[in-house]
This record gives structure tokens, C-alpha cells and sequence, in this order.
């Protein structure tokens, strides 16, 4: 029973930080979406895909992305996600609240220590 | 030897199975049915199919031509649902879909149940239809049968006014459930 519980805990803790981590990778360069996939995989991010594209439409619609679509080697053309001036926006305020958060669970942490 | 259908999935055509066919068809409906109404879901299927034409073509270029229903089981449990949970198979809706019916009351009508019948089916289907048991419905009718005669003449009033649930459709309607391939399934099942 306690292995379904920690492991509900953590897949809430990742849940919260996907589309953190979606627009992080995106900052970095543009990605098709199994490149997107593939990243979010081998980080452990994700277990099953289908979470991301809801997700992906979602940002999408909020602005905070957009796509364009580009020819492949193989098959028809497939979309490239590229993350938005509004999406580093709200990409440097996660940032600055992920920091925030890490600091506050070190301090929580060191101080039951003592 | 087996069927095939061709199919176009993300743009692409592709040869498969017919049982494996079957089986993505319905994963797909429960995927959309997870993701819920309007236009972000065109785009997420949208999305979702693509991808899953990249898993056939990728497996398809090293290994014959026709999608089989072990690469569509693999694609399934690579995909998911929507909301992070694996998808289950179809042996195990049970569960699954006695939730979901709970949840779509809206569409229950009221039909006579002609599987659970004694005279006309009406108790049976009242049964369904308000959510009791059978049994205490038909005690009541039974009971008033000797206050007056009210109750024969609403019971014949029902047997003129409700329909009888005939094909599957209808019964899923009775028992307030969705009328999904799954449903359809159990409750022909029921005879």
C-alpha cells in the first residue's frame, strides 16, 4: 500500500512541474514532439505519452507556444513546437518560483535537522 | 490467414489487422472521451495520431507491412491516456465503465426490460429507471393491486407508454450508460 502511495506522491510532484519543463526544453531549442517525447522519457518526466499532448494544445492556445509545420525525411510534414515571447515570460517567473521553492524545502529540511 | 483494412492515421495510410484495428479504434474513443468537448481536442487527436503513425512507420521499415495487434498493444501502453494512467484493455473495463455509465444518468430512458420480465417488463424497467430494486417495485404494484385498482391501470399505462429496449442501444439507454462498443458488449451479455 505505501509503494502506491509514494509512488501517487510522485507522479503529483511531476505532474505539477511538466509544463515547467516542457517550455524549459523548448527555451533551449525547437523540438518535433517525439524529440520533445524522447527528452521528457529519458528524464523520467513521463511515464505515458498521451499526457504531453493535451498539455502541448493547452500551451499552445495559452500563447505560450506555437508550432509550425516542416518537411520530414520520412512521411508528411510534422509539427515543430517553438516556445513564444510570452512563454519565456512566463518561463523566467517559474524560474524565479522554482528557485524560491527549492530554497524553502532546504530550509524546512535543515531545520528539523538541528 | 487474416484480414486487413487499410487505414489513414496521421496523414499516412497504413495496412492492419482487423482485430487490431478494432482494438485501436476503441482506444482511440476512449482517448477522446478522456480528453473531453471542443476545439483543443481536434487538435490533441489531431497530435495523438501522428505520433502513432511515427510508431507504425518506425516499426513497419524494419519488419513486414501489416500493423499486427501486439505493435498496436505496444503503441497503446506507450501512449496512455490523457490523464497519466496507462489504458486499460478491453477485458478489464468492467469497472471503468460502470463509472462512466454513473455519470451520464442524462441519457437514461425509460424502457420495458424485456430480459428481466414476469408479465410486461414495466417493474424491470422502472427498476433501471429509478435506480431500485425490481423486486420491492414489484411488491408495490402487487400490494396495490388489492387498495383499489390504481395500480393495475398504472401499470397498464406504463406497459402503452414505455417502449420496449429492444436492440442494445436501447438497453444501454435504459441502464443509463453510454452507448460505447464496450457497453453494447455487456449488455447484449446480459440475456
Amino acid at each position: 500500500m505505501s509503494d502506491i502511495n509514494t509512488d501517487n506522491v510522485k507522479s503529483q510532484m511531476r505532474k505539477g512541474v511538466l509544463e515547467y519543463c516542457i517550455l524549459s526544453i523548448l527555451n533551449n531549442n525547437d523540438a518535433y514532439a517525439s524529440s520533445l517525447i524522447e527528452e521528457l522519457k529519458v528524464a523520467k518526466m513521463i511515464v505515458v505519452e498521451g499526457t504531453l499532448y493535451p498539455l502541448l494544445t493547452r500551451q499552445k492556445n495559452q500563447g505560450l507556444l506555437s508550432y509550425r509545420w516542416e518537411e520530414s525525411p520520412q512521411g508528411p510534414p510534422r509539427k515543430y513546437y517553438s516556445i513564444t515571447e510570452r512563454g519565456k515570460e512566463l518561463l523566467s517567473e517559474m524560474d524565479g518560483a522554482w528557485r524560491e521553492l527549492v530554497e524553502t524545502i532546504d530550509l524546512i529540511r535543515n531545520k528539523k535537522t538541528q | 490467414m487474416k484480414k486487413v483494412v487499410t487505414v489513414g492515421i496521421g496523414g499516412r495510410s497504413f495496412v492492419i489487422d482487423e482485430d487490431a484495428y478494432q482494438k485501436l479504434e476503441r482506444y482511440l474513443a476512449r482517448f477522446r472521451q478522456k480528453t473531453g468537448e471542443g476545439s483543443e481536442a481536434v487538435d490533441i487527436m489531431e497530435d495523438l495520431e501522428q505520433r502513432i503513425a511515427e510508431l507504425f512507420y518506425e516499426e513497419l521499415s524494419t519488419k513486414g507491412e501489416v500493423v499486427n495487434i501486439s505493435m498496436v498493444n505496444r503503441v497503446i501502453s506507450q501512449l496512455g491516456m490523457p490523464d497519466g494512467t496507462a489504458a486499460e484493455d478491453s477485458s478489464d473495463f468492467g469497472s471503468e465503465s460502470a463509472q462512466d455509465g454513473g455519470n451520464q444518468t442524462a441519457h437514461k430512458r425509460l424502457y420495458r426490460d424485456p430480459d428481466n420480465r414476469v408479465i410486461g417488463g414495466v417493474c424491470s424497467g422502472l427498476g433501471h429507471y429509478l435506480n431500485i430494486d425490481m423486486v420491492l417495485i414489484r411488491v408495490v404494484f402487487a400490494v396495490s393491486l388489492f387498495l383499489g385498482g390504481l395500480g393495475f391501470w398504472a401499470y397498464i399505462i406504463f406497459w402503452i407508454v414505455a417502449p420496449q429496449a429492444m436492440t442494445a442501444a436501447q438497453k444501454c439507454e435504459m441502464r443509463g450508460l453510454a452507448v460505447t462498443a464496450e457497453n453494447l458488449r455487456k449488455v447484449s451479455s446480459y440475456k
